[in-house]
């Protein structure tokens, strides 16, 4: 029998750290649970991004996320940046470390993209026995994530729950269940969102995401750039109830608001949660609205950090 | 095709969706028809299709995606190249970029590395440039080059080593060296320090698109050869604008020659006389270590 969460603690509400708010939370210190830091962007850093990285680091807990391990990948894996990222968790001790079940390139190239593993016995047996390498590395706790996705495989010979649960439970690592990917993913494929949170091994979650998307009525892409909408608001109270409650944080990556703005709809979790059966009803982004015509968005916005020069 | 190896349909999938001509091309490519052999209307055999949109209006998404965040990206690492060329333009030559040095690293930092160096290979040729009867004088590509080493080099000191936590040297402390000695004193300088040579004043433009509103154009200036130094204090990168004299002088102290031998050098190759140079060294050092250019120095 496992313990929930694996054991871990749950964090309470936490936010992305990203680099528009430096200047605030130097200045004001916020009362936030925790902060989940992109790995890539601290690990090589001998300037302004890790100085302010090793002050927020004595004053709030800390998740590294990473997205470059390619724990999917056919290539071996990056030694250099397996190292990069034990020595930056030696340095400011997060809780666990995360990456996503994906791909980012082959042949040594890097997409930048979380691309699509086919859900194949092959697959899994594939990337059970990098995970285990992964964990033996970094000697800390190694969470990973179900990424957004747009194809699925006519290869596959399960589906994605199926796999992610098997993957968790042969590799013996934990799961950060992006609630928000869940919908976007379902929609995509066709599948129930509902079914996909249920079928999962709820002791293993030890942490979620939250994010906005951009609706095309065709397909959805996980933008980031919005607020959370009421269904995945629902799904998160299902997850909530079913795991017991977790470590949950808030991506925005794209048309970045003021940091209370970010702050605030993390928040807002605390309505979902106890009274299981209130449905959502933020009155923010109550449901899914259509996105302007032509304004293709990006999916899985990326985290560059610009120099500051005078 | 749905029984590809886990290798073999990764190979497939990024040579078609990294394609620049898309994903129908991608499929017909070389690379892609050697693992599958398919056609761009047999996508469905290796991916599905949804209720709403076909196998290939599905892969087209990650082709689209892989372009266009790449090219944001290198746009945020050359602002005002991104504005000096105007959207359409920097786009462009990203896109070029991107086919010629794709990325290989865990890392964004270094998705620009190559980019001025891409700028200097794919430039018009001198004979192209003097088509209309013109010489070999610096033309526009080279000021593009130029601003592109500007940008990348800020970007690099501004998350490199750096001197915020360490003491530099002070003016005070190379006062305490005897006359007989100065000569022979070789610096350490900043990790930080980086000295450029530009055939257009590109620190100059810089500061003044900067300057700029939105909606002022500024106009980009005449080739001049220009010298400045860039270095970083308190994590933010500052740029010092230097006289040829002080270049040179810089520069050799860098490569660690003692103060005697890079007067020498800066008098020769900046078209000073040694005299006047000498003269003006109390002001240029006394500048320099408040910009804490040095972190020591030993008397050899
Ligand atoms: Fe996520």
């Amino acid at each position: 029998m496992t313990t929930p969460r694996l054991g871990h603690a749950d964090l309470g509400l936490g936010v992305g750290l990203r680099s528009p708010h430096y200047d605030y939370i130097l200045e004001h210190w916020p009362a936030v649970d925790w902060f989940e830091v992109i790995s890539e962007n601290y690990m090589d850093s001998q300037g302004r991004p890790r100085y302010i990285l090793d002050q927020i680091a004595e004053r709030y807990p800390l998740v590294m996320h990473g997205v470059s391990l390619s724990i999917g990948s056919s290539d071996p894996l990056d030694r250099e940046y397996l190292n990069g990222l034990k020595a930056l968790a030696k340095d400011i001790k997060p809780a666990w470390i995360s990456d996503h079940i994906c791909w980012t390139g082959i042949a040594a190239r890097n997409t930048h993209d979380l691309l699509p593993v086919p859900f194949t016995e092959q697959t899994l047996r594939h990337v059970v026995e990098r995970v285990r390498i992964v964990q033996d590395v970094l000697e800390r706790p190694f969470v990973l994530e179900n990424p957004s996705s747009y194809v699925q495989f006519q290869g596959s010979t399960m589906n994605e729950w199926e796999f992610v649960t098997r993957l968790a439970e042969d590799a013996d690592c934990g799961l950060l269940l992006d609630v928000n990917n869940v919908y976007v993913s379902s929609f995509n494929h066709d599948m129930d969102p509902e079914t996909f949170i249920r079928s999962l091994p709820h002791e293993r979650i030890v942490q979620f995401h939250l994010a906005g998307h951009s609706n095309y009525r065709t397909h959805i892409i996980d933008t980031h750039d919005n607020h959370v909408i009421d269904p995945v608001w629902d799904l998160y109270r299902i997850a909530h109830e079913l795991t017991g409650g977790v470590s949950t944080m808030l991506e925005w990556d794209a048309n970045i608001p003021a940091f209370p703005v970010v702050h605030n709809e993390v928040l807002k979790a605390k309505q979902f949660v106890g009274d299981h059966l209130l449905r959502a009803e933020t009155g923010d982004a109550p449901g899914d609205l259509d996105v302007q015509q032509g304004a293709q968005s990006v999916p899985h916005p990326l985290h560059f950090v610009s120099a500051d020069v005078e | 095709m749905s029984d590809l190896g886990l290798s073999d349909l990764q190979r497939w999938f990024q040579a078609v969706v990294t394609h620049p001509d898309g994903i129908s091309v991608g499929a017909e490519s070389e690379e892609a028809i050697a693992i599958a052999p398919l056609s761009r209307n047999e996508l469905e055999s290796m991916v599905t299709r949804s209720e709403k949109l076909s196998a290939q209006e599905r892969l087209s998404i990650y082709a689209q995606a892989y372009f266009a965040r790449l090219i944001e990206c290198l746009g945020e690492s050359f602002p005002v190249l991104k504005q000096t060329l105007g959207e359409e333009l920097f786009n462009g030559f990203a896109f070029g970029y991107l086919q010629q040095y794709p990325s290989r690293s865990y890392t964004l930092a270094r998705l620009a590395d190559k980019f001025a160096q891409f700028l200097h290979e794919t430039r018009p040729s001198n004979d192209e440039a003097t088509a209309d009867g013109e010489d070999l004088h610096p033309s526009w590509p080279d000021f593009l080059i130029d601003l592109a080493n500007l940008e990348w080099n800020i970007a690099d000191v501004f998350d490199g080593p750096g001197i915020e936590k360490i003491t530099t040297l002070n003016a005070e402390q190379l006062l305490d060296v005897t006359p007989e000695q100065w000569g022979a004193i070789r610096l350490q300088t900043a990790p930080c320090l980086r000295l450029m040579k530009t055939q257009f004043p590109v620190n100059g433009y810089f500061t003044a698109i900067r300057l700029a509103d939105n909606d002022t154009k500024v106009d980009p200036p005449s080739p001049e050869d220009s010298y400045v130094a860039l270095s970083r204090r308190e994590y933010i990168v500052r740029r010092h604008e230097l006289s040829r004299p002080q270049y040179e002088l810089l520069v050799a102290l860098q490569d660690g020659r003692t103060i005697a031998e890079a007067i020498e050098h800066a008098a020769l190759a900046g078209g000073m006389s040694d005299d006047d140079l000498i003269k003006n060294l109390p002001s240029w050092f006394g500048a320099w270590t408040r910009h804490q250019f040095f972190v020591s120095f030993e008397v050899t």
